[in-house]
Formats: C-alpha cells, sequence, structure tokens
C-alpha cells in the first residue's frame, strides 16, 4: 500500500513539475511578445517624432528629447516600463544630447553585449532579460534595445526596460496551486489505496494465513464468505478446497486408525487362545518321560513354535502402540555400560550355541546418560542377537563410546553381510534378508523396525554399514541428556566399510 | 486345602488353569460366566480369585466390585491389555495384584498366587499406634477412634509394613518386595492405586493425607504424630 502511494507521488510530482514548466514558459513567452510588440510601436514613434522635426538646433533637439524620452516611463498595474536613451559610442558628430534616464536604471543594468549587438543592428529590436534589484527582491525585467537616428546628433539607443515579475507571481501562485492540490491528491489516493488494501489484499492475506494453518493440521479453519463479489468468490472455492481436504484426510485417517485398531484387536483377541496353548504346552512338559522319543520331539517343536509366536505378538503389538501413538518412553538417567552388559550376558547362550565370541569394550568411566532402560536394552538384544545369527561364528564386537553430547554403541560383525539394496531395506517392517535362512530365535522382520523407533523416541539415531562377506556394524547414538543437540557420534561406523544411515 | 475360583470365559483356558491349579495342590473351581461369579464366590467361599477382565453379562470389575464388597479376599486379574484403563480400573475395583496374558509360565501365575496366599510376617509387634489409629496385628484389625476400619489383608499387609519403620521412606520397588512379593519389574501404579485406596479408608482427608504420606520422587512413609 506505501509503494502505491509512493508511486503516486511521484507521477504526481513529474506531472506537476512538467506542468508548471511549460505553463511558466507559456506565460514568459506571452510576456516577451507583448513587451516586443509595446516596444516596437514606442521606438517606431520615437523614430517618427525625430524624423518628422526639421530642428537643428541642438538645444530644440534636447527640448524633444527631454519631452519625448520621459513620456515612454509607465507605471501601471500590469507592470513598470523604464527608459533609457543612450548615445551609440564611437561616432563621428560631436553633437552630444544629454541621455535622459529613468530615476532607477543606471547605465551599468544594460547588459554590454546587448548594446553592442543594438549599436549593429538597424530597425530591429533585440532583447535580453535582467534582473534589477529593487527594495532587496530581484524583480525579472526585460531589457529591449534599438536604434534610433537623430538628426545631427547622430546614433543614439534606446532601451525599455519591462518589469515582467508579475508574471513570475502569477506562475509562483500557480505552483503553490499545483503543490496543495498535489497534496490533497496524494492524501486521497492513500485513503483510496487504503481501502482497496483493506477490501482485496487483506482477505488475501487472510486466505494466506489459513492456508498455512490448514497446512499445519488445523483442518478445521475456513474463510469468511460475505458478499457476492471476487474476495467472496475466492473465499467460497478456498473453503470448498479445505472442506474436501479435510474430508478425504478424515477418511484416510479413519481407515488407518481401522486398520492399527485392526492389528491392535487381532493381536489382542490372539493372547487368550495362546495362553491356553502355553498352559497346555506347560501341563505336557511336566509329563515329559511318560511320552516316547517321537511325541517328545513334537513336544519341543511345539514348545518353540509357541514361544516364536509369542514374540512375533509381542512385536505386533508393540508396533501397533507406536502406531497408535500410545508410546510413552520412561526416561531416567542410567549407565549405559550396564545396560550393554545386562543385554551382552543375556545372550551368551545364544552366542556360545552359536560358537561365537561376544568381545566387551567398555570405557572405565561410566557411561551416564538420560534414557529408557527397558527400551534400550531390547535395541542392543536385537542388535547384538543379529549380529550373533548372522556372524558366521566369528567374534562380534561391541564397544561403548561418550562424548559430552552423545553416547554411543557400535555392534560389528564379520559375517555374511549385506548389499547396498539389502541395506536400504534393513529398517523395513517384516522384511528379513533371507527368509528362508534357518532360524534359531523369533525371526519376524520387525527386530530393526521397532528398534528404529526406539531410537527415534529417545531423538537418536541408528546407522548402519555392511559389505557382503566382509560384515556388518550398527551404530546407536543417543543424546546424553534428552532433548540434547549432538553433532557427532562419540563412535566411528567402520572407515573401511561403505556408509549409508537412516537417520 | 486352599481353594482357588477362575472366573475366565473361554473355557478351553479355564479348564487348562483349573487343571494346572489342581496339579499345583489347590482346589479349584471355574467360572465362565460374569453373571454367576459372584454367587460362585459365595458358594464356594475361595481362599483366591483369577479373575479375567473381560467376561460375558458382567465385567471382571464389577464382578471385583461385588466381591470386595463383602470380602477382602486376595484377587487377581487376568488381563490381556496392559496399556489402557483396565488394569487400573481393576486395581480401583480391589483387585490386589494383575497378570497379563500370555503368562511367561504357569509357575510365574503360580507364585503369584502364594505371594498372596502366603501367611503374614511374623510381626515385630502386638499392637502399634499411629495417629488416630491402632494397628491390632495379632488380630489383623484396624481400629479408628474405637471404630472397626474393615481392611483387605494386603491393605492391612501395606499399613502394618510402613508403620512398623515410622521414620523409614518406601520406595515403591520397596514396597512391591515386601508387600507383594515382586523381585523384579513389576508395575508401580500396583502402589500407587492401593495407597489412594487405603487413604481413602483411613484418612480423614485422603486428598490431603496425614498417616501414609508422599516422599516425593521417592515413595511413601507413615506420617509422624
Ligand atoms: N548384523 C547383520 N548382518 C547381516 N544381516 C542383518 C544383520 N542384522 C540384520 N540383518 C538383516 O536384517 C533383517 C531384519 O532384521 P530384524 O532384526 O528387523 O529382524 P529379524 O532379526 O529377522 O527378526 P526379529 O528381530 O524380529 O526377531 C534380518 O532378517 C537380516 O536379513
Ligand atoms: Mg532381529
Amino acid at each position: 500500500m506505501t509503494l502505491t502511494v509512493a508511486l503516486s507521488a511521484a507521477a504526481l510530482v513529474a506531472v506537476g513539475g512538467f506542468l508548471s514548466l511549460t505553463i511558466g514558459n507559456g506565460l514568459f513567452q506571452t510576456r516577451v511578445e507583448q513587451v516586443l510588440q509595446e516596444s516596437k510601436q514606442a521606438s517606431a514613434e520615437v523614430q517618427k517624432t525625430f524624423t518628422a522635426t526639421g530642428n537643428t538646433d541642438v538645444l530644440a533637439l534636447q527640448t524633444l528629447v527631454n519631452e519625448v524620452i520621459p513620456n515612454l516611463e509607465q507605471n501601471t498595474a500590469n507592470g513598470s516600463r523604464k527608459v533609457a536613451l543612450l548615445r551609440s559610442p564611437n561616432q563621428a558628430t560631436n553633437q552630444f544630447l544629454q541621455s535622459p534616464i529613468s530615476g532607477d536604471l543606471t547605465v551599468s543594468d544594460i547588459p554590454a553585449t546587448l548594446r553592442n549587438q543594438v549599436a549593429k543592428t538597424e530597425n530591429k529590436l533585440v532583447y535580453r532579460t535582467i534582473y534589477l534589484e529593487a527594495d532587496g527582491v530581484m524583480n525579472q525585467s526585460i531589457v529591449v534595445g534599438s536604434k534610433v537616428v537623430i538628426p545631427v546628433a547622430g546614433d543614439y539607443e534606446l532601451y525599455l526596460v519591462y518589469d515582467i515579475s508579475d508574471a513570475q507571481e502569477t506562475l509562483d501562485f500557480m505552483q503553490s496551486t499545483l503543490a496543495i492540490g498535489g497534496l490533497v491528491m496524494i492524501l486521497l489516493l492513500g485513503i483510496v489505496a487504503y481501502f482497496v488494501t483493506r477490501r482485496i489484499v487483506a482477505p488475501v492475506e487472510r486466505a494466506a494465513i489459513v492456508a498455512e494453518q490448514l497446512a499445519l493440521g488445523s483442518l478445521d479453519k475456513r474463510l469468511p464468505e460475505r458478499g457476492q463479489d471476487v474476495v467472496a468468490a475466492l473465499a467460497r472455492s478456498f473453503n470448498k478446497m479445505a472442506q474436501s481436504l479435510e474430508t478425504q484426510i478424515g477418511e484416510l485417517s479413519k481407515l488407518s486408525k481401522m486398520q492399527q485398531r485392526f492389528v491392535s484387536d487381532v493381536s489382542h483377541e490372539l493372547r487368550t487362545p495362546l495362553t491356553t496353548i502355553k498352559l497346555a504346552t506347560e501341563m505336557l512338559e511336566a509329563r515329559v518321560e511318560e511320552l516316547d522319543p517321537k511325541a517328545r520331539r513334537a513336544l519341543d517343536t511345539l514348545v518353540s513354535q509357541v514361544a516364536r509366536f509369542e514374540s512375533l505378538l509381542a512385536d505386533l503389538l508393540e508396533i501397533s502402540r507406536y502406531d497408535a501413538g500410545a508410546v510413552v518412553a520412561e526416561i531416567e538417567p542410567n549407565n549405559l555400560g550396564d545396560v550393554v552388559s545386562m543385554a551382552v550376558s543375556g545372550l551368551e547362550p545364544l552366542a556360545e550355541t552359536l560358537g561365537c565370541e561376544l568381545i566387551l569394550k567398555l570405557p572405565t568411566r561410566p557411561v551416564d546418560a538420560d534414557f529408557d532402560p527397558r527400551r534400550i536394552e531390547r535395541v542392543l538384544r536385537n542388535l547384538i542377537s543379529n549380529a550373533i545369527e548372522h556372524g558366521a561364528g566369528k567374534p562380534v564386537e561391541i564397544q561403548v563410546g561418550r562424548s559430552k553430547t552423545a553416547v554411543a554403541v557400535t555392534i560389528k560383525d564379520l559375517g555374511v553381510g549385506m548389499s547396498r539394496s539389502q541395506m536400504d531395506r534393513v529398517f523395513d517392517r517384516f522384511w528379513r534378508g533371507d527368509p528362508s535362512r534357518m532360524r534359531t530365535t523369533g525371526g519376524t522382520g520387525l527386530g530393526l523396525a521397532i528398534s528404529l523407533e526406539d531410537t527415534h523416541l529417545h531423538q537418536g539415531w541408528l546407522q548402519v554399514t555392511s559389505k557382503p562377506n566382509q560384515g556388518t556394524t550398527f551404530r546407536l547414538t543417543l543424546p546424553r541428556r534428552i532433548g540434547g543437540i549432538f553433532t557427532e557420534s562419540p563412535l566411528p561406523l567402520g572407515e573401511t566399510l561403505s556408509q549409508r544411515s537412516r537417520i | 486345602m486352599q481353594k482357588v475360583l477362575v472366573v475366565e470365559d473361554e473355557l478351553p483356558l479355564n479348564q487348562q488353569l483349573t487343571d494346572l491349579l489342581e496339579n499345583a495342590g489347590y482346589q479349584a473351581m471355574g467360572v465362565t460366566d460374569g453373571g454367576t461369579a459372584f454367587l460362585a464366590f459365595q458358594d464356594f467361599e475361595p481362599d483366591l480369585v483369577l479373575l479375567d477382565v473381560m467376561l460375558p453379562n458382567k465385567t471382571g470389575i464389577e464382578v471385583c466390585r461385588e466381591i470386595r464388597a463383602v470380602s477382602g479376599v486376595p484377587i487377581i486379574m487376568l488381563t490381556a491389555k496392559a496399556e489402557d484403563e483396565d488394569v487400573v480400573d481393576g486395581l480401583e475395583a480391589g483387585a490386589d495384584d494383575y497378570i497379563l496374558k500370555p503368562m511367561p509360565s504357569f509357575k510365574v501365575l503360580q507364585a503369584r498366587i502364594e505371594a498372596r496366599l502366603r501367611p503374614l510376617r511374623q510381626p515385630e509387634f502386638t499392637e502399634i499406634i499411629l495417629g488416630p489409629l491402632v494397628i491390632d496385628v495379632l488380630g489383623h484389625e484396624v481400629r479408628r477412634d474405637g471404630v472397626r476400619v474393615a481392611l483387605t489383608p494386603l491393605e492391612f499387609n501395606l499399613l502394618q509394613t510402613l508403620a512398623e519403620a515410622p521414620k523409614q521412606v518406601f520406595k515403591r520397588e520397596d514396597l512391591l518386595k515386601k508387600v507383594w512379593g515382586y523381585h523384579y519389574d513389576a508395575d508401580t501404579r500396583l502402589v500407587n492405586v492401593h495407597v489412594q485406596r487405603l487413604r481413602s479408608k483411613i484418612e480423614d482427608d485422603p486428598d490431603n493425607p496425614k498417616i501414609v504420606v508422599t516422599e516425593r520422587g521417592v515413595g511413601y512413609k507413615a506420617g509422624q504424630f
């Protein structure tokens, strides 16, 4: 709006300037023409008077000059006229007539260049603009010169000086009128611009704000629909769009909620029969001596498959809890070293069965940080058991590190590793590198998906780097204090291996 | 022989539970309907009730309230949902403890049952006076200004534990160990809910407790008089 007013003001100033310039020029020009006209008459008359006189007597001529010339002086309403009759220099005759000159005019007021010009021309008017001082102000005047030939006395120059400051006054008056008019125009323009802005720009601004709110998720925000003009039409279309957006998003989230509910309900429904199966299995286990070898093997299968089923169900429930946004971390100060040791010792039996050595490297100082110990231990258990399972029986190295802002654990195996495309999918739900591979534990492909959710809950990083047949390193980095910012992990993620990370 | 009433609507699970309980040396009776559970309770007079939350005709919560209205018998809830209000509702209705389906094994359930049926610890005192309360440890009775206050055995145990060490602040985990018999990760909501229930019975103003006071960030202790 200020821009609109500023531009209009600039245009006004330009137009006003141009106007006052042309009008000024016009005024001056007419005045000059008028002056020249008058001068022409006057000088012609003077010349006629001198030509007509038969007198050759200097005294009589002087009387005539004294009679004619002062008469040319005028003092009218539209300006004064002063007069001077000067003898042209360098003449042969030595008859001098006294040169009459108006009282408030001096010879030096007449520019020398003008006098030269007058001396050289015949029957022609020559003029100049000069400034004469009167009462401390400089008044613009025009001095018009012409040659007058006086018998016996020779060449004389007649100068008529017109005060044209009245033209300047008119111009000044006009300019001030223009300026005041311009100011009023600008003021009016400002007011008009203000109302136009309110009418057009303000609704657009409001639409922008509402659009922003919609984008931020307040789907019920709408624009007021008043009137019948373009603005109202805009508001109506905008609201229609917002409405359809709200309905569609509502539908989608309803669908996804239904799906999440379904997963959650099914998982819960499965728990009761699973409990029954477990208890029945336990009953059989108590009587294992009464069974023949084949039945015993069947019972073993039953027990291990029930355990697998249970862990799948637990994972499903955990994922559905994350989907429902019902997960709350119980974050408290802890020693990461202790939690890592606990996870490692819990997995020693599995490592032993697979002939794999677990090497734990802890810093001497305690690695204190804020986290949910239950969740972080679960993440570590999954990472370590993955490393044991895919580690091809080679040692698995678990290292703990700390910096001022972060704590980290790396789990490094020298096993089968992964290709780049496999690495891209490790964190996906239900994804397993080789589904047909012999499994010793659960193996649902949900482990890393849950680990990643747990890590994000702590605002941490879970990253992986791997090379087929060389091994895999996972690195978990957590902020020391919850909400704390860190830019670097305290531990490297294996320089020789290619890196791919999920943050 | 101690008697356990199993209220569970899934017949196979109900049968499995009663079988296992009988194997473990209890006298067990199964009920599958919420509507008849209370009648069965009055008839059978069990020493402990295993109570499912989702039941036809009457929810486990309602059954729990009915039983609590007449008896302090230990009640353990069976629930498939740990996260929602079920657990807290059940505890507030008067259940002493809860166990999630599927439990890690029957042995775990058995341990919980035994913890509830175990005779109370050998008392260190025969009578404790705590402000307006007179705790008759031998008679398992609490009087307030001469009037008997009806506490469940668990609530009595909780009060006695706090009153026997009047200066000590008990962490929730300590109380879970001493009163409930848990030795590792248990739900601290158990303690919170039962302290609330106890307060509502013994305090003048349960919102401004004087007898069982909260030590912020730590746990609970007996009030100083
Ligand atoms: N250290 C590793 N080396 C090679 N491959 C790995 C490693 N860790 C994970 N993977 C691959 O990522 C897949 C997904 O792992 P994730 O932990 O999510 O599931 P899982 O171990 O198969 O099952 P769950 O953990 O749910 O019991 C694994 O099946 C495996 O193919
Ligand atoms: Mg895994």
